[in-house]
């Protein structure tokens, strides 16, 4: 064991004096301390660089190894002086996009970083027309750069929101490039339970960077941007489904499969259907926070505006309220929303409705849920039934396409009704499926009178053929008795 | 009964002189051989066109011109109106049928020679009536406003505006502008309704006149029969009633197709759609499509497509005034040389039809 301390304080001392030695040998630092002093010294003694033995000549060019500041300055040295511009990152690239070069320095970080800096929106647009907006420096300082798993890291993880926002919540410079976009990022970040942890010096919740990346930041409308509408739920799973990282929130971390399953996910992982809701549409991005009970029907009616309407104003509304269910949620589920259909109305043993109107304790519910879900079926059913009857019309040639165009009326209808349901007022639910059960009775009319047509057609056809035959035969026999005649008449 | 006719027919003829025009179809005599068959295909024609002339006059009571109405009217008539189905079927049907008659009528007459003197006349006012009836068809064709035929208009008036220096006129003025629109719509109603059936109905006046005044053309070989061989049968009542015959099942024939194939409408014309895969002519249109499709598209210093629609409209004017040309059959003689001529351009038609309809 005593070795073992040994050997390791003999390496603690022979990296501290070789750090020493590449320190004293960098003269720009000492000289700058020794005249000018100031912050960027005194921060880059601490910094990463320093430790690594890069002098400021590293980035600032010149001869870091003589006193003679005219030769330490020299152009001919390669001293440029302080970098402007575009030109910083491309200073910091000179080591950080080099993989060989970082490795050498005893470096694991991806020599990737200026380049996905480029292709992010903040590489890639410009205020002024001469350099980009963000540099390295902009969020990473110039001098005294330390881990990012250092709490004084701008970059850290307590710490990157302070940083986004010295831009994102200055509107008037936001205003330069991208005036529609929000400066209230941080305020709404506060209000989310993801802000108010990270506030209360929680580093594993989602900050700025979890979402949008850090060096590859792009445009939320960009495919390939974290935040791109078909891209948030796996964004928001990279944590919420990952059991081990979650543990100690104790929350499921299952929404994600739930959501891939349901009508939302499958519009927009499968279908790529960008109108349907990510994670973000019902829980808000910046302000993420689970809707509670009282405003989940809030969240939903956002898209679902009828229907929600339509519910606030129903029985229902009160007796949800009572009894503290959440409105839309505790028919439709909450991440597993699957297709509603028929099936959810009614009293059967899949419908939602018998789960609390039985018919021993609550006749009336339970007889307007039954009625309805008869009334929907044969709405169905007849539009069904009107569609084959427009079909094989169409098929046998008929021209049926006004009774085709009124399907759609039917179909509407049935839509219609479906909202309507959420009134949960049998009245006013017989109303609009009565419209269908009308066009549909109509659509199915028109068809049979086009396929009785299609007989008629048939029959008369035959009744004309037959009258043409023989007429044509009586033309003929009249034709050979003339002939007949006539060649009598020669003879 | 026998008494009411007789009594009309003398209160007619008292006025018009029934008398003659009677004794002189009783003189007329229809050449009996073993091609008689093919007399009977003008007759044939003029009922077909008769029929279109009864049932376009009916589309017309419900017909509306215009790009907002035209599919509706057709769509109303095929559905709400009584039998309109029926007449718009035969109407559509007859167009086709009377185009293939009056083209066996043709080429039975150009085989025949019976273009030769006394007959150009009748032949050439036969050509013209048969380029008129194209363009019935083209016309019509359009007047449904579908997307077949928006889009099959587009083609056909784009191939006239390939024509060199008359071309771009041509398609502008049939067009009514740039492009198909509701005003090439009303111009092609104008020309359908009004413009071709003046035009029609003159030469097919000057055509039968002469065809009654001239009789019909004896073959070549009847010279050379004995006059006691030279078979005929009078012109009235025999070839006038047999004919009828051939009107009734002709009738028939279009009764059947009405209703077991009834014409359908398709889509509206939508000028913004991208057209139709496989968008074809007509079928009497087809040789010449697809003539111009396998044309390359230069050939030599000229274009390939130009070139193609000079040839057809050069092979037009010289079928056209065949009367001129072939002087042989005018004097007489057997000219072989017009039945191969014939011959290869009915092949020709026949298989480029074929391909055009397959492909």
């Amino acid at each position: 064991m005593n070795r073992i301390l040994r050997m390791m304080m003999c390496i603690a001392l022979v990296a501290f004096v070789s750090v020493n030695a590449l320190c004293a040998q960098d003269k720009c630092l000492a000289c700058h301390e020794a005249t000018v002093g100031g912050q960027p010294v005194e921060l880059f003694k601490h910094d990463v660089h320093h430790a690594k033995g890069i002098s400021c000549a590293g980035c600032h060019g010149g001869d870091s190894k003589t006193e003679d500041m005219d030769q330490a300055m020299n152009a001919k040295a390669g001293y440029i002086g302080v970098p402007k511009g575009d030109d910083i990152s491309k200073t910091c690239a000179n080591c950080h996009a080099n993989a060989e070069k970082m490795k050498r320095l005893g470096s694991n970080l991806p020599a990737n970083q200026f380049q996905n800096l480029q292709e992010s929106v903040h590489g890639r647009l410009s205020t002024n027309g001469k350099e980009r907006i963000v540099q390295c420096t902009t969020c990473h300082n110039a001098h005294g750069n330390v881990s990012v798993h250092n709490a004084s890291s701008p970059v850290f993880a307590l710490n990157i929101v302070k940083t986004c926002t010295k831009c994102h919540a200055d509107a008037a410079f936001m205003r330069m490039y991208n005036p529609s976009l929000p400066v209230d990022q941080l305020d709404k970040y506060r209000t989310s339970v993801h802000g108010m942890r990270n506030a209360k010096g929680d580093a594993k919740v989602a900050h700025c960077a979890s979402c949008h990346g850090s060096h590859d930041i792009r445009n939320a409308k960009d495919t390939k941007s974290n935040v791109y509408a078909a891209n948030v739920p796996s964004t928001c799973a990279h944590c919420h489904s990952n059991s081990d990282y979650m543990k100690e929130y104790k929350i499921p971390t299952d929404q994600f499969d739930k959501f891939s399953r349901s009508v939302h996910g499958v519009a927009l992982l499968k279908k790529h259907d960008l109108g349907a809701p990510a994670c973000n549409s019902c829980h808000g991005n910046h302000a993420a926070t689970p809707p509670g009970v009282s405003s989940v029907s809030k969240v939903c009616g956002t898209c679902h505006a009828l229907n929600a309407d339509l519910f606030s104003t129903s029985p229902h509304k009160k007796a949800f309220d009572d009894r503290k269910l959440p409105e839309c949620e505790t028919c439709h589920s909450n991440h597993e929303i699957v297709i509603a259909t028929e099936k959810l109305l009614g009293v059967t043993s899949e419908a939602v409705c018998s789960r609390c109107h039985s018919e021993a304790q609550n006749t009336k519910g339970y007889a307007a849920a039954k009625a309805m879900r008869s009334l929907i079926d044969t709405l169905e059913s007849n539009e069904k039934k009107a569609t084959e009857l427009v079909n094989e019309a169409e098929q046998k040639g008929m021209e049926i396409s006004e009774a085709k165009y009124k399907l759609r009326d039917a179909h509407q209808a049935r839509l219609e009704s479906r909202t309507m349901v959420h009134a949960f007022n049998e009245g006013r639910f017989r109303d609009v499926a009565s419209k269908g059960l009308a066009v549909s009775a109509s659509v199915s009319e028109e068809a049979t009178k086009a396929l009785d047509e299609y007989v008629f057609r048939r029959l008369g056809l035959g009744f004309a053929t037959l009258a043409i035959t023989i007429l044509a035969i009586s033309l003929y026999v009249f034709i050979r008795r003339i002939e007949r005649r006539q060649s009598k008449g020669v003879q | 009964m026998k008494h009411f006719w007789s009594k009309t027919y003398n209160w007619i003829n008292e006025r018009v002189e029934l008398d003659g025009l009677v004794e002189f179809m009783g003189k007329k005599y229809v050449p009996v051989n073993s091609h008689s068959i093919w007399y009977y295909f003008g007759g044939v024609s003029l009922f077909l066109f008769i029929i279109q002339v009864v049932t376009g006059i009916l589309l017309l009571l419900y017909y509306k011109g215009g790009d907002a109405l035209a599919f509706e009217s057709i769509q109303f008539i095929m559905s709400k109106v009584q039998f309109g189905w029926l007449i718009r079927s035969i109407h559509s049907w007859t167009a086709n049928l009377f185009i293939l008659t009056a083209l066996i009528h043709m080429f039975s007459v150009y085989f025949g020679k019976a273009y030769r003197k006394p007959r150009e006349i009748t032949w050439v006012t036969g050509m013209i009536m048969f380029f008129v009836a194209m363009g019935f068809g083209f016309s019509g064709y359009l007047l449904p406003w579908n997307e077949l035929a928006f889009f099959a208009t587009k083609v056909g008036t784009d191939i006239a505006g390939a024509v060199p220096v008359v071309g771009k006129p041509i398609m502008e003025f049939l067009r009514g502008g740039d492009d198909v629109t509701g005003a090439t719509l009303s111009r092609f109603f104008g020309f359908h309704v009004a413009v071709l059936p003046g035009i029609f109905t003159v030469l097919l006046g000057i055509h039968l006149l002469l065809v009654q005044r001239q009789g019909m053309s004896e073959p070549l070989s009847f010279d050379e029969e004995r006059p006691k061989e030279r078979k005929t049968m009078p012109f009235f009542p025999n070839f006038m009633l047999r004919d009828m015959l051939l009107w009734l099942i002709v009738l028939n024939l279009l009764a059947i197709l009405a209703v077991f194939f009834p014409w359908e409408l398709g889509r509206k014309a939508d000028p913004f759609a991208s057209a139709p895969a496989g968008i074809k002519p007509e079928w009497y249109f087809l040789f010449m499509f697809q003539t111009l499709k396998y044309i390359p598209g230069k050939v030599f210093v000229f274009d390939g497509e130009v070139l193609g629609i000079m040839t057809f409209g050069l092979g037009g004017l010289l079928w056209l005034l065949v009367p001129f040309w072939d002087r042989k059959s005018s004097r007489g003689e057997r000219n072989r040389l017009v039945n191969y001529v014939g011959l290869i351009i009915v092949i020709y038609i026949i298989i480029l039809t074929i391909v055009g309809w397959i492909v």
